[in-house]
């Protein structure tokens, strides 16, 4: 017998009684304005920042007003000017020394600050390599809570990755002092449209 | 009376200094999960049905794995399954073979530790890195982690500072500034990234339904694994999995609030199959946890997702540290998962629990932690391992409160025992005398005052 | 209502006078208590030192003692929690006494529904929530979980004149006594107790109080070795202070 059939066959031989599935119906957290608990959340525990960005605003020059120091900039979003492009790099060590990554985020939740991001790049690289990140949200993908974020998650068939994202990367090992930017973004700034 | 958990608590507890910071840290963390816990007012019910999926799905548990390694298959992945910890380090040998790699970059998996991955492929000429920033600390200093979760809190900023110079990461000699160091470590870990060959990552919830392994890290050292080498290896015990995504929703709120005190882990990677161009490879492995499932006294172990709260609210390893356990996995959850794994080895961390049942109270699956530890203390005797001077004295017990006669007349002469000197009542064996003065005796216990009629309304 | 009055082993041998205030107490507020002079001890020692066996022909005894009883109240809080779950298990059969036994603040609280006593303690005490008084029995919210805070023990001792109630951080960590734990892993309960004193102290109270003489002990045990400046009592003396 192979060990994947020994195993199934332990498993199948060694349960006694068997349980149901629970009923989840029960009521689950609802903020009455999610835009503003995403935005308090975000700003708070999350150690994010975050700009609201206007119909006509020019986001190139947003992303400058949000970090006017970066040199190198990477970006697949159509209508970012960008230094380099996670769809065309030739390997995902080529997106190390970005200073500013910025991707499009899809459904975000208000009571935690992650934000999913459905990797729609050929390099997912650019999410974490990125010193900083800017990621695009828009006001009508907020909602409250885990079990509605989880409803609305998409994947891009191609990539077979997606991943919430709760501000900046951070670590608190040594001595529990929190110290953000451990191994990937150092800070991370939402850009909140209509 | 002495258990290698009891000398090396008693030796750990010398240094009070140490111990108050300890405890210090983890009940903060213990704080700042009630504080999240309070915010969710369905929290009992989140909690109540954590509990339930999981039994459902561990009871159910061959048909979700075989529901999940055809679905991960579909999306690209390979699965193997491994029963053992010799099996499991050789299927992760093949693929490094076949894939030539020379460097691993790692983030943290209790199951590596389980099964010893690290020496094995150390063995056999592979650089292994760490890549959490504690886990890598540890992996510098030749230690183990004390604690699940948040696994080098006891080694403090100069240690780290120190080790960092020895290997020359640290240029600014005597600078032991969490945010430098941190620093320190991102600059040496990227060059890792870069050169890596293959990743690998732990899964805190492999997903039936879709075939999704999701790691959830504060890091992102899983994602920074796995986005350069294109090799990606997740090494997954069986009881991981859950059904789908609405299962998923209970499990995300509850992990990070209850492990860390946190709302979320800062990223909740879903690997859904290969890279483009890349191979994705998901070991399941059993290593025991089969045959737990058919034990009825403590299949529900299996419940753990293991997030370390019941550690940082028990006040025994809040005040001994990791390392005074014989098992890997300390604390509530450690001292029953080390039964399991080698009760000849692991019956040394039964008397670390004073049975306040706390442990119960914070587990988001609700495993019944303290229940199980008082039922293994039933069966050291049967197993060889009971303590004789505790037999004795229960023998004792047993002789005595029996017999109602013989307990009044023990009660008549109990308080002789006050006018012992010291040196008998405090003698060595008599662990009470450390610390403790000895209690003291009614001149007339209430058995007698009640037959004297002393006993007045 | 027959209440049969149980005074487990150590209250009976060192704290006589807990025993004594239980019964006043209740036959104040008209009970008709009687004391079955053959009990002993619950068990609970045995048990928690991996014995539960031995503790097998104590159950039943105590089982055919007070199984005609409408109520069984014991002045501890541990004692009552372990007849209570365990006893049935140790012996795999039903057991009406233990069905019926209560804790005496629980069953103060709850059966009686008292709202008014006649005793007097003009003193600051702090309570001592103790382990299985909460997490087993549950007479005061759990701080783990997020339910509705209650204190049973505040609201008795809230009847008392003159009574200031305090509570230290870390509302319900453990003392460390644990039964056999205490004198199995001594370093670290002694290094518990010390800690929970110091936070009882805190409180500037001159009194702890608890429904647990276990835990009252093992503290005083610890507070007399360091000459601590506090008093010990049982919650049941404070609520009969007077009669």
């Amino acid at each position: 017998m192979s060990t994947r059939d020994e195993i199934l066959d332990n498993l199948r031989k060694n349960v006694r009684e068997t349980y149901d599935m629970p009923d989840l119906g029960f009521k689950k957290r609802i903020f009455e304005d999610p835009v503003k608990a995403f935005i308090e959340t975000t700003t708070t525990t999350a150690g994010a920042k975050l700009m609201e960005i206007k119909p006509n605003d020019d986001i190139n020059e947003k992303i400058h007003e949000a970090y006017p120091d970066a040199k190198i900039i990477s970006s697949n979003v159509p209508g970012i000017k960008a230094d380099r492009n996670p769809d065309t790099v030739a390997e995902a060590q080529d997106l190390d020394g970005t200073d500013v990554g910025v991707i499009m985020g899809g459904v975000a939740c208000a009571e935690n600050g992650c934000i999913w991001i459905e990797q729609t790049m050929k390099e997912k690289a650019i999410c974490f390599i990125s010193e900083c990140l800017i990621v695009i949200v828009s006001k009508k993908n907020i909602v409250s809570n885990m079990h509605e974020a989880y409803e609305h998650i998409q994947f891009n068939e191609k990539y077979n990755f997606g991943t919430f994202i709760s501000g900046p990367s951070k670590t608190a090992d040594i001595e529990q002092s929190l110290v953000y930017g451990a191994q990937a973004a150092r800070g991370l700034t939402v850009f909140l449209t209509e | 009376m002495s258990t290698k958990h009891t000398i090396a608590a008693e030796k750990f507890l010398q240094n009070s200094e140490k111990v108050t910071r300890h405890d210090q840290t983890f009940w903060s963390v213990r704080v700042k999960r009630d504080a999240q816990s309070q915010e969710l007012p369905e929290w009992e019910e989140l909690r109540e049905a954590a509990s339930q999926i999981k039994k459902h799905t561990i009871t159910h548990l061959a048909e979700y794995l075989e529901k999940f390694e055809k679905n991960a298959t579909k999306n690209g992945a390979i699965v193997h399954w491994a029963k053992d910890a010799d099996e499991y380090n050789e299927i992760v040998m093949d693929i490094l073979h076949k894939h030539q790699v020379k460097k691993v970059v790692k983030s943290k998996s209790m199951l590596t530790e389980e099964c010893h991955l690290n020496d094995h492929l150390i063995k056999h000429g592979i650089d292994v890195v760490e890549t959490d920033l504690g886990e890598r600390i540890l992996q510098m200093m030749h230690l183990a982690p004390s604690h699940i979760v948040m696994p080098a809190i006891h080694i403090t900023r100069e240690q780290v500072g120190r080790c960092f110079e020895d290997y020359k990461i640290s240029p600014e000699v005597g600078n032991y500034d969490p945010t430098y160091l941190t620093r320190c470590a991102r600059y040496h870990l990227r060059d890792n990234f870069m050169t890596a060959d293959c990743g690998m990552t732990g899964g805190n919830f492999g997903i039936a339904e879709t075939g999704d392994i999701v790691v959830c890290t504060n890091e992102g050292n899983a994602d920074m694994s796995t986005s350069i080498p294109k090799l990606h290896i997740v090494s997954m015990g069986l009881e991981k999995l859950i059904p789908d995504y609405k299962a998923m929703g209970v499990f995300h709120r509850l992990l990070a609030r209850c492990g860390t005190g946190q709302s979320t882990t800062v990223y909740t990677s879903h690997f859904r199959g290969p890279r483009p161009g890349g191979e994705m490879h998901i070991i399941l492995v059993d290593n025991g946890r089969s045959k737990i499932l058919g034990n009825e006294e403590h299949w529900q172990t299996l419940k753990c997702m293991r997030c370390g709260a019941c550690m940082n609210t028990c006040p025994v390893y809040r005040r001994t540290g990791g390392y005074s356990y014989t098992y890997f996995i300390p604390g509530p959850i450690g001292i029953n998962l080390g039964m399991l794994k080698d009760p000849d080895e692991n019956y040394h961390n039964l008397p670390a629990c004073s049975l306040c049942c706390s442990c119960d109270n914070v587990c988001p699956a609700k495993v019944d932690l303290s229940s199980q530890i008082y039922r293994w203390r039933q069966g050291l005797d049967g197993m060889g391992h009971a303590d004789p001077m505790k037999k004795f004295m229960s023998k004792g017990m047993q002789v005595l409160f029996e017999s109602p006669g013989l307990y009044t007349t023990a009660l008549k002469f109990a308080p002789i025992a006050n006018h012992l000197p010291k040196f008998i009542t405090e003698i060595k064996l008599n662990g009470w005398a450390q610390g403790r003065e000895m209690p003291v005796f009614a001149k007339q216990s209430f058995h007698e005052l009640w037959k004297k009629g002393k006993v007045k309304a | 209502m027959k209440i049969g009055l149980f005074i487990p082993c150590y209250v009976d041998a060192l704290y006589p006078q807990v025993g004594v205030a239980t019964y006043k107490l209740l036959k104040s507020l008209g009970l008709d208590v009687d004391y079955p002079e053959k009990q002993t001890c619950c068990g609970q020692p045995m048990g928690n030192a991996g014995f539960q066996n031995m503790a097998d022909e104590l159950v039943e005894n105590y089982d055919k003692l007070f199984k005609d009883f409408d109520y069984v109240v014991a002045p501890s809080a541990s004692c009552a929690a372990y007849v209570k779950l365990f006893h049935p298990n140790i012996v795999n059969h039903e057991c009406k006494a233990a069905q019926k036994t209560m804790d005496v603040v629980e069953f103060l609280h709850d059966v009686l529904q008292i709202k008014s006593l006649p005793s007097k303690f003009p003193h600051k005490v702090s309570i001592h929530n103790s382990c299985h008084g909460v997490r087993e029995l549950h007479l005061s919210s759990p701080s783990e979980l997020n339910i509705p805070r209650f204190s049973k023990i505040k609201d008795l001792l809230q009847l008392v004149e003159g009574i200031t109630i305090l509570e230290p951080e870390r509302v319900d960590e453990c003392c460390g006594f644990g039964g056999m734990f205490s004198i199995e892993e001594p370093a670290v309960s002694v290094r518990m107790g010390t800690d929970k004193l110091n936070r009882h102290l805190a409180t500037g109270a001159e009194y702890i109080t608890g429904p647990d003489s276990s835990c009252l002990m093992h503290m005083q045990a610890i507070a007399k070795h360091q000459n601590y400046p506090i008093q010990f009592i049982h919650v049941v003396e404070i609520l009969a202070a007077g009669l």
